[in-house]
């Protein structure tokens, strides 16, 4: 292979790869959750939990960007970040595609594995929050967000 | 890891540094081509940087809460019982003047908090339970506070009266480590208080009342009534 064309293969073949093996955010600025708001409420005190702590219940209407993946395979993720206050624990059911799952602040759970079919994944997941009772103040934000590891493209010129 | 084979195809595993690469295996030995190499690299990470959304949600705390138990009482859940504690005496114990414990109509020997027999004998005793919950420093207090108010006497249809001050209790609670977290006392006739309640916690145990009988009364019913209550101010 002429030296050239093979630094033009291999460079445009680690870019591609380059950009689609590194963990990308999605965009899903179209999801929103019924009620926008919520309140928590206490749940019984029990004599191994005196604590106590709190829930809420909200319903998140999913709409995932894929355009930029369709034909693609990867593994989607849905990520709390941890927000400084008190642990915070989400989990939830889906109606499918994606996968029902558990996270607390600071990780990601697994949503969807397999290839990207569709301009948008759309679901509705029924989701259960609960945190101890030790917040910073009398109301916080949770910024959930979805994120996709593409699965590694083999190319051969 | 890019590595070029034999035959010139080119497999490519997810790299891990693409644009730092020194263990990169390929006929690319000049510096230009190396930073031509890095420079498309930089771009194409460029191109795939972009703006992206998420779903977001305010939640508010749960409210401040007092929650009280006195005899019969339901979890999580108003009750309006009122039960009654009693003595009857014949005229020898009258007479006599020793203290009598009083029974009761309670029928709670129930933990509310977690089913936990914490009066064995409700009979004769009577379950108290408090506690007070709040999801932050700047969320109400630290501590709540429990009282009990009494009048100053029981009364009967006569007209007769005995101090509310004849009657007192022990505390207990089988296999608590701190079975008088509500501690003894005796009805003063005003409002007493009987234990401070730290934020996020339960406290309980069991009340055995005790006629004084320290004089002899006229013939008659006597009644009285006592309150509870819990406060976070």
């Amino acid at each position: 292979m002429p030296m050239h064309r093979f630094v033009t293969t291999a460079v445009l073949s680690l870019c591609a790869l380059t950009a689609q093996a590194d963990t990308q955010r999605l965009d899903d600025s179209r999801s929103h959750t019924v009620p926008p708001t919520a309140q928590m409420e206490w749940t019984p005190q029990t004599r191994a939990d005196r604590d106590g702590a709190m829930e809420a219940w909200v319903r998140v209407n999913v709409h995932i960007d894929t355009r930029d993946w369709v034909g693609r395979s990867g593994r989607i993720y849905m990520v709390l970040p941890r927000d400084g206050a008190s642990g915070i624990e989400a989990e939830w059911t889906a109606r499918g595609p994606l996968r029902s799952g558990r996270l607390v602040a600071g990780e990601r759970s697994l949503v969807f594995a397999g290839a990207v079919r569709g301009a948008e994944i759309t679901d509705q997941l029924l989701v259960h929050l609960r945190s101890g009772p030790d917040w910073p103040s009398n109301s916080r934000r949770l910024n959930f967000h979805f994120e996709i590891d593409p699965d590694p493209v083999l190319l051969t010129p | 890891m890019p590595a070029a084979d034999g035959d010139g195809n080119l497999s490519i595993g997810p790299p891990k540094d693409p644009v730092h690469n020194d263990t990169m295996r390929s006929p690319l030995r000049h510096r230009s081509l190396r930073r031509l190499v890095t420079a498309g690299l930089l771009v194409a990470c460029g191109v795939q940087a972009g703006a992206a959304h998420a779903w977001s949600l305010t939640i508010a705390a749960a409210s401040r809460r007092v929650f009280l138990h006195v005899g019969n009482g339901s979890p999580e859940a108003d009750n309006g019982t009122v039960n009654l504690v009693s003595a009857t005496l014949t005229g020898a114990q009258l007479i006599a003047g020793t203290p009598l414990p009083m029974v009761s109509n309670s029928t709670q020997s129930a933990s509310l908090l977690d089913g936990f027999t914490t009066c064995p004998t409700p009979a004769s005793q009577v379950i108290i339970g408090a506690s007070y919950r709040r999801s932050s420093a700047t969320n109400g207090p630290a501590s709540a506070t429990l009282r009990v108010t009494s009048p100053a006497n029981l009364t009967s249809a006569a007209g007769d009266t005995i101090p509310f001050s004849q009657i007192s209790w022990t505390v207990s609670a089988p296999g608590s480590g701190a079975p008088n977290v509500i501690p003894a006392g005796t009805f003063n006739g005003a409002t007493q208080t009987l234990a401070t309640i730290p934020a996020n916690t339960y406290i309980e145990n069991c009340h055995s009342f005790t006629y004084a009988n320290s004089a002899v009364r006229a013939a008659g019913t006597y009644t009285g009534q006592v309150t509870y209550t819990l406060t976070s101010p």
